[in-house]
């Protein structure tokens, strides 16, 4: 069988986890390197409607990770090296 | 296709019935709450839960055999269910169609309701976290997006006239953006969309899953052969790659079953080989939308 690839992002490094507020929609080094566009910016689903523009709300998801060509062009890429790639 | 389609609409196509745009339908539905609502947390919709099922890892189980085909199927249906949602959190009803630039215009200059704007493209700003005005908004959207500052381009004026905004398209399209019209949710329709494969959220599921989340252009391109030097140019630029080239003979092959009609290719041709072909003319790709 075809081999899983997971891409897991440190949400203690990047997004709503980090105490200074770092603003995920600043950066998005990531989302403008990947090719084949895998990642998702959004709100974190518990944050509800009240400041749909507070930074805490924001993060970063891999979402389609089987489109994803390996380039690890995003794990460079990243200023706070959250991003990992593994495959199962 | 639907019923709808074939049906209401100047020639068949349901995004040229003025009654999709207009007013009546905003109040009838009570569609400023609840695009509103839709809005604040548009970007939230594609991770959240549908019927138990969290869209995050999604895509290995797509590539299931039989599983696979069931999401599709079942993903498909939300998308094109003909009535209106009850709930402002599923991309439920939410359906559109690639159309070409001369339809665009045809919908700005003859259906669209007062006021048009630009806002920034929702898709983009997910997938790239860019802000790029290439969105263009009919009707009651206007005031939602005032609400909403992130989808408001950072210039003083977003509302557009008539004349500006098929200007705003025809340069978008130039570029390559493929044009999509779209009911926001059914029965109203308030979005005309210029974007890019893989970035937008409505052509990516068709193209890399086969999720019916788009349908195809009422047209398909066709090739004037004696025109037509092989260059080469409208092979980079589709955005499908419909076109290729024969490796045998080096000539310019169109494969009609990928063709979607946004008939973008035709801008970069130095010899205006391409042009458009109504579906329902061409046998092979007849009725498959």
């Amino acid at each position: 069988m075809k081999k899983k690839t997971i891409i897991k992002i440190d949400y203690s490094l990047c997004g709503d986890g980090v105490k200074e507020n770092v603003d995920p929609r600043e950066c998005c080094k990531c989302l403008r390197i990947c090719k084949p566009a895998i990642f998702l910016l959004h709100q974190t689903l518990g944050a509800k409607e009240d400041n749909p523009l507070d930074p805490e709300c924001w993060r970063v998801t891999p979402l389609w990770a089987s489109l994803c060509t390996l380039c690890m062009e995003c794990v460079k890429a990243c200023p706070a090296n959250a991003i990992q790639i593994t495959q199962k | 296709m639907c019923e709808l389609c074939m049906k209401h609409g100047a020639g068949g196509k349901w995004y040229l019935n003025a009654k999709h745009y207009s007013d009546e339908v905003v109040e009838k539905y009570g569609l400023y709450d609840f695009l509103l609502e839709q809005y604040k947390n548009f970007e939230q919709m594609s991770v959240r839960k549908v019927s138990g099922f969290s869209p995050v890892g999604m895509d290995y189980r797509m590539r299931m055999p039989i599983i696979g085909r069931i999401i599709k199927n079942m993903a498909g249906n939300m998308l094109n269910k003909q009535r209106f949602p009850k709930d402002p959190f599923k991309p439920e009803s939410h359906i559109g169609q690639i159309v070409p630039m001369e339809d665009a215009i045809a919908i700005i200059e003859e259906c669209a309701a007062e006021p048009i704007i630009e806002k920034n493209c929702m898709c983009r700003y997910m997938s790239r976290g860019e802000k790029e005005a290439c969105c263009i908004n009919f009707g009651v959207m206007s005031e939602v997006i005032s609400q909403l500052p992130r989808f408001v381009p950072e210039k003083d004026k977003f509302h557009l006239t008539r004349k500006e905004a098929v200007e705003r398209f025809k340069a978008h399209n130039r570029k390559g953006y493929i044009g999509t019209i779209w009911f926001g949710p059914f029965p109203y329709i308030n979005n005309l969309c210029s974007c890019e494969s893989p970035e937008c959220a409505g052509i990516r599921p068709r193209v890399d899953f086969g999720i019916m989340s788009v349908h195809k252009a009422e047209y398909v391109i066709g090739l004037e052969k004696n025109r037509c030097d092989d260059c080469g140019a409208c092979i980079i630029k589709c955005p499908f790659n419909a076109i290729e080239k024969d490796p045998y003979s080096r000539k310019i092959k169109i494969d009609l079953d990928k063709c979607f009609g946004c008939g973008v290719c035709r801008h970069v041709c130095p010899n205006d080989a391409l042009f458009l072909l109504p579906r329902d003319i061409v046998p092979e790709v007849a009725g498959k939308y």
